[in-house]
């Protein structure tokens, strides 16, 4: 260690002329920041790179799509809206520091569609002692939206992994009262919650019997032929994934070479991309008719159209503008259940934004979804919880089967929409009825 | 077929796989002194290579070759563009110190790997994919029961046999191998002896590059491909090789099946959640119960 | 020169280089907004982490990929006092430097027989391992949701003194000080006689030892102390907003040694130095990406990209990082 004289002088000397030059870069607040008589500046973070970002680092450019759509008709109130997207690489030490880039530097209105619960944990507290607005978060965790005195400003964006797993949970058990019923999870926040949900529901697991984890993001490294071969020694006859898309591909491919055929498959909706799972195992040299006869018949949950359900006019619509404005290359842009997620939060930001009003303020957009967010709609089946108890996104789920085409298709022909909450309330049909979609695509409110 | 057998049969045909990753790490070791952490990122962008070709219609076997050689290319280009530079610098004040000399190739190593890491995904994005493996991965029968293994769980083991024939064979009978067995034990010597320590010490980087791009397209078959599903072979295949002594090609196989063992039965028995714990605490245990590993000889290896 | 002489004049040294160091921080937070206010905070936490390789690297040649595994030790004890037993965030700093330098005594009674590659390798496992206890037992280290902690609100006393303080500028408040003491602890540390018998060690464990240098006890001491730095960095970058395994990931080690290597394993400057580096690497990135209108295919992979040329480029051309350079040239300038 050497700092002798000069030096230090020289450190000091190029710290004024750094700050004097990084000042330049920081503009001046506006009256509410983040909206202009001309723009509104959203911010998301989410994986774009590392090991969590496969199929979620879509959703981005999908949700963007859809707002340059909507500024090309002009925008919200005659605002266009902005979206600035940060990388935090599903790291929460990352995502802290980006989330205050998003605040100070870019000047957001907004947070909206951030990706992940571990990432979003580091960050929703400060955002929301900010006051700032944490709209349509992409994590199923209960626990962000079901004590809206914690966090006021946290909207969901999911429905929350314990509501969905009660669905599936009871339907399972109703159905299938005498088979042995096995779970293979992954040991995370999501495989957790699922494993609750579905214990909630009345269905019992046993550790190494029926009941197999895996740890999230190692796939087959270092392990899941095992917990496979588990299931399979212990005769489970109906196997729940809650994993990710492609840890489910590789579940099916290893179950496939283990010669192990359970009666039913059902996988949490979370892990149920068809699209994702018939291009892994493409890839892999599964004709694609070989994948489809292997994912056909799964049980499978979803609180909107299913992504290859080519007839909804939802999903049509969301298509063409997913063609002509997504400015993403290569499999980024093919249509799938993530470009569709972020589509669908788009245009319920859309919506939010609209009915705020012209004179749009932070209180205002939190106060306008608190009590009006319930009556908003978007392409999902599934009414929306937002309220003054709960901030949870899409409290209801239909229960489906992958056809031999990949399409989720309603179990029994009719689509029933069951709902629910996040703690011990009883499943029940919903009687909500979807709103159709407008002819230019875009949201109406009031 | 009960819970013994399925950890006991997904033991051997991960343990083969890691015994290939261990298999490379003791390649470098022995023939350059330099552990090489960036094995397994080198393994990834081979098989990203081989995927490419695959998708653009090549067949399987071409890919596979040219994967092969462009391991072996990158192993000699990583020695060449980077390990040799470094060693050439071992008069230099910070690498006069002992221990200084083993950390840098280290550290130049982690620097590699992100460096490959980050091109993948420039050049692959960052999607998850599959990989084709070349002989069916259906599971085999014996009578009526299933066994937990499949015809490629045999390939994988038979190719893994195969390499370590072939690298002792090479090591024990050739004059070149024998060579770089010389310059390993000891540089000065052998140079003085006549042998061009530099070009044996790029071929063992070759030889290495190949041995981790055959694990990496045998291993993807069985998990998929993204520029980060490697990381934990590398791990994984570093204790292996530790107890397997680090300097021995066979001890290195075996630490590589007990891996794949240790790891299958924590998984059954225990939990997946146990499994980083169990490889950390295995570590320690070889390091210090036997620190010259199952395999490898008192004097060879000072820890 | 004898020796209490040279105690005394490098208390001094030491003293007025942390004190530079503090006000050098503080002057540059006065001419910056928060988001940069908040990245000096980061620096001055990171820097004590950085340290902390510093010490072990470049004063005994020891090599840690898990600096970010003791960053969880340190994270998870102040964390875990806070919430459970409710005493203040600055005891719980305190607290968690000796339960960190308590783990780092049983690490380097671990290490104190492993060199070179196989810590590297060990400590690599490690990295690993530890955050993954927060999963297995997860009612105790509440897994993978963790602990929401952050730096609280400023006492009435500051704000009355500064007026109204930012989230952000109350970080650097917090984490400054620290950096400024570790420094301080740093220098004195290597200029002493023990900061010498570490570099004996490093330079030659054979002439070390002749020299009656007790080798395994001088690693575990190193051990301990860099160990202690790395807890207290830890228990600061958790309280930025959570203490979750995900906060300590194997990439938060390497990223540590790469400032550490940067900037020179052996020089304290250079430390410093390349902590501002993998800090406003990011940010330096973005601006030239959105200049020159990069493809978002590109721009996402290039800090990852930048990180590991950096470190391939310092260990080629000057093993011994910017302040090697930096030496190079004044060497030059004299003759």
């Amino acid at each position: 260690m050497n700092l002798r004289k000069p030096l230090i002088l020289t450190v000091v000397a190029s710290a004024l002329v750094g700050s004097l030059v990084m000042n330049s870069f920081s503009a001046t607040a506006a009256s509410v920041p983040g909206v202009s008589s001309t723009e509104i500046v959203l911010g998301m973070q989410l994986p774009q790179t590392g090991p969590a970002s496969p199929g979620y680092n879509k959703i981005d450019d999908a949700a963007r799509a859809y707002f340059d759509y909507v500024n090309s008709k002009g925008g919200v109130n005659g605002r266009s809206i902005k979206l600035v997207v940060k990388d935090d690489e599903y790291k929460a030490g990352r995502t802290i520091t980006t989330a205050r880039e998003l605040i100070n530097n870019d000047k957001i209105f907004a947070f909206f569609g951030s990706v992940g619960t571990q990432t979003h944990l580091s960050v929703v507290k400060d955002i929301n002692r900010r006051g700032i607005p944490d709209l349509f978060v992409n994590s199923g965790y209960s626990g962000f939206y079901t004590d809206p005195k914690k966090y006021p400003n946290t909207f969901g964006g999911l429905g929350t992994y314990t509501v969905e797993a009660k669905i599936l949970g009871k339907y399972l058990k109703e159905k299938y009262p005498d088979k042995k019923i096995g779970i293979l999870w992954q040991s995370d926040d999501f495989g957790r919650n699922a494993l609750a949900g579905l214990t909630a529901s009345g269905l019992k697991f046993e550790a190494r019997k029926t009941s197999a984890s895996f740890v999230a993001g190692t796939q087959g490294s270092i392990g899941l032929g095992t917990q496979i071969g588990q299931m399979k020694a212990n005769g489970v006859e109906i196997v729940i994934i809650a994993a990710v898309s492609s840890a489910t591909a590789v579940a099916y491919a290893t179950a496939a070479a283990l010669a192990y055929k359970p009666t039913k498959w059902a996988v949490i909706s979370v892990g149920a991309d068809s699209t994702t799972f018939q291009t892994i195992l493409g890839a892999r040299g599964t004709a694609p008719a070989t994948s489809a006869a292997l994912l056909a018949g799964t049980i499978s949950a979803s609180h909107a159209p299913a992504a290859g359900d080519a007839d909804d006019e939802y999903i049509k619509a969301f298509k063409k503008i997913n063609d002509d404005f997504n400015k993403a290359t290569g499999s980024g842009k093919v249509w799938d259940n993530n470009v569709f997620q972020g589509m669908n939060l788009a245009y319920l930001a859309t919506a939010a934004l609209l009915g705020a009003g012209k004179d749009l303020t932070r209180a205002k957009l939190v106060s306008y979804l608190k009590n009006n967010g319930s009556k908003l709609s978007s392409a999902a089946f599934s009414p929306l919880g937002y309220s003054n108890t709960t901030h949870e996104a899409f409290t209801g789920f239909w229960l489906g089967e992958y056809d031999a085409s990949l399409v989720l298709k309603p179990i029994g022909g009719t689509r029933v929409v069951y709902t629910t909450d996040s703690a011990n309330g009883p499943v029940t049909v919903s009687n909500y009825k979807r709103p159709a979609i407008a002819a230019d695509a875009l949201p109406r409110v009031g | 077929m009960n819970s013994f057998l399925t950890a006991f049969f997904a033991g051997t045909s991960q343990g083969a796989i890691y015994a290939l990753v261990s298999l490379g790490l003791v390649l470098v070791w022995r023939g350059a002194g330099v552990v090489n952490f960036a094995q397994m990122g080198q393994a990834m962008f081979t098989t990203y290579i081989a995927s490419q070709l695959i998708q653009n219609e090549y067949s399987y076997w071409s890919a596979f070759v040219i994967a092969l050689i462009s391991g072996a290319l990158l192993g000699a280009l990583v020695d060449l563009g980077i390990m040799r530079p470094l060693s050439s610098r071992k008069n230099s004040l910070l690498l006069n110190s002992q221990s200084m000399r083993t950390t840098i190739p280290v550290i130049a190593s982690l620097g590699i790997l992100g460096v490959l890491k980050a091109l993948a995904g420039i050049f692959w994005a960052g999607e998850e994919r599959g990989f084709p493996a070349p002989v069916p991965t259906t599971g085999l029968r014996l009578g009526n029961t299933d066994l937990a293994i499949t015809g490629f769980d045999l390939f994988v083991i038979g190719v893994v046999f195969l390499t370590l024939v072939l690298t002792t064979i090479f090591f024990t009978r050739t004059g070149m191998g024998l060579a770089m067995r010389a310059s390993a034990l000891n540089p000065e010597v052998t140079r003085l002896s006549g042998i061009r320590v530099g070009s044996v010490r790029t071929l063992s980087w070759a030889i290495s590059g190949t041995a981790s791009s055959l694990a990496g397209l045998l291993v993807t078959p069985k998990t998929n491909l993204s520029p980060n599903t490697l990381d934990l072979l590398l791990i994984v295949g570093f204790t292996a090789a530790v107890v397997g002594g680090l300097t021995s090609l066979a001890g290195s196989v075996l630490g590589g099946f007990i891996l794949g063992y240790v790891i299958a039965f924590v998984n059954v028995y225990s939990a997946p959640e146990n499994v980083f714990l169990a490889i950390l605490i295995f570590l320690l245990l070889a390091l210090f119960l036997r620190p010259q590993g199952i395999l490898g000889s008192k004097e060879v290896r000072r820890v | 020169m004898s020796k209490v002489k040279s105690h005394k004049v490098i208390g001094f040294r030491s003293t007025r280089l942390a004190i530079i160091f503090f006000l050098f921080i503080l002057l540059l937070s006065m001419q910056f907004g928060p988001y940069n206010q908040f990245q000096l905070a980061n620096i001055s936490t990171l820097l004590i982490a950085v340290l902390s390789i510093t010490l072990l690297t470049g004063a005994s040649g020891q090599i840690s990929l898990g600096q970010g595994a003791i960053m969880a030790v340190g994270g998870y004890s102040a964390a875990l006092l806070v919430t459970r037993l409710e005493i203040s965030m600055w005891l719980a700093f305190v607290l968690a430097i000796f339960i960190s330098a308590l783990f780092g005594l049983f690490l380097g009674l671990a290490a104190a027989r492993l060199s070179g590659p196989y810590l590297a390798g060990t400590t690599l496992v490690m990295a690993l391992a530890i955050p993954s206890i927060a999963i297995r037992f997860d009612s105790f280290f509440s897994g993978d949701i963790g602990f929401s902690v952050d730096y609280g609100y400023p006492p009435d006393w500051l704000t009355n003194l500064l007026g109204e303080i930012s989230i952000e500028e109350w970080s650097l408040y917090v984490a400054l000080p620290f950096a400024a003491l570790s420094l301080f602890a740093v220098l004195n540390l290597s200029n002493t006689r023990s900061g010498r018998t570490w570099r004996a060690v490093r330079d030659n464990e054979v002439a070390a030892s002749l020299a009656g240098i007790n080798i395994a006890r001088t690693k575990v001491i190193v051990f301990v102390c860099s160990s202690a730095l790395a807890g207290l960095a830890g228990a600061i970058y958790g309280f930025r907003g959570l203490v979750a395994p995900s906060v300590y990931p194997t990439d938060l080690s390497l990223l540590l040694l790469t400032a550490a290597v940067i900037g020179g394993l052996r020089s304290i400057g250079g430390a410093i130095f390349g902590t501002f580096v993998i800090v406003f690497l990011p940010d330096v990135i973005e601006k030239i990406t959105k200049f020159l209108e990069l493809p978002e295919t590109i721009s996402i992979y290039l800090p990852a990209l930048m990180i590991g040329l950096l470190l391939l480029i310092t260990v080629i051309l000057n093993p011994r990082g910017s302040a090697g350079a930096l030496e190079h040239i004044r060497h030059r300038h004299k003759h």
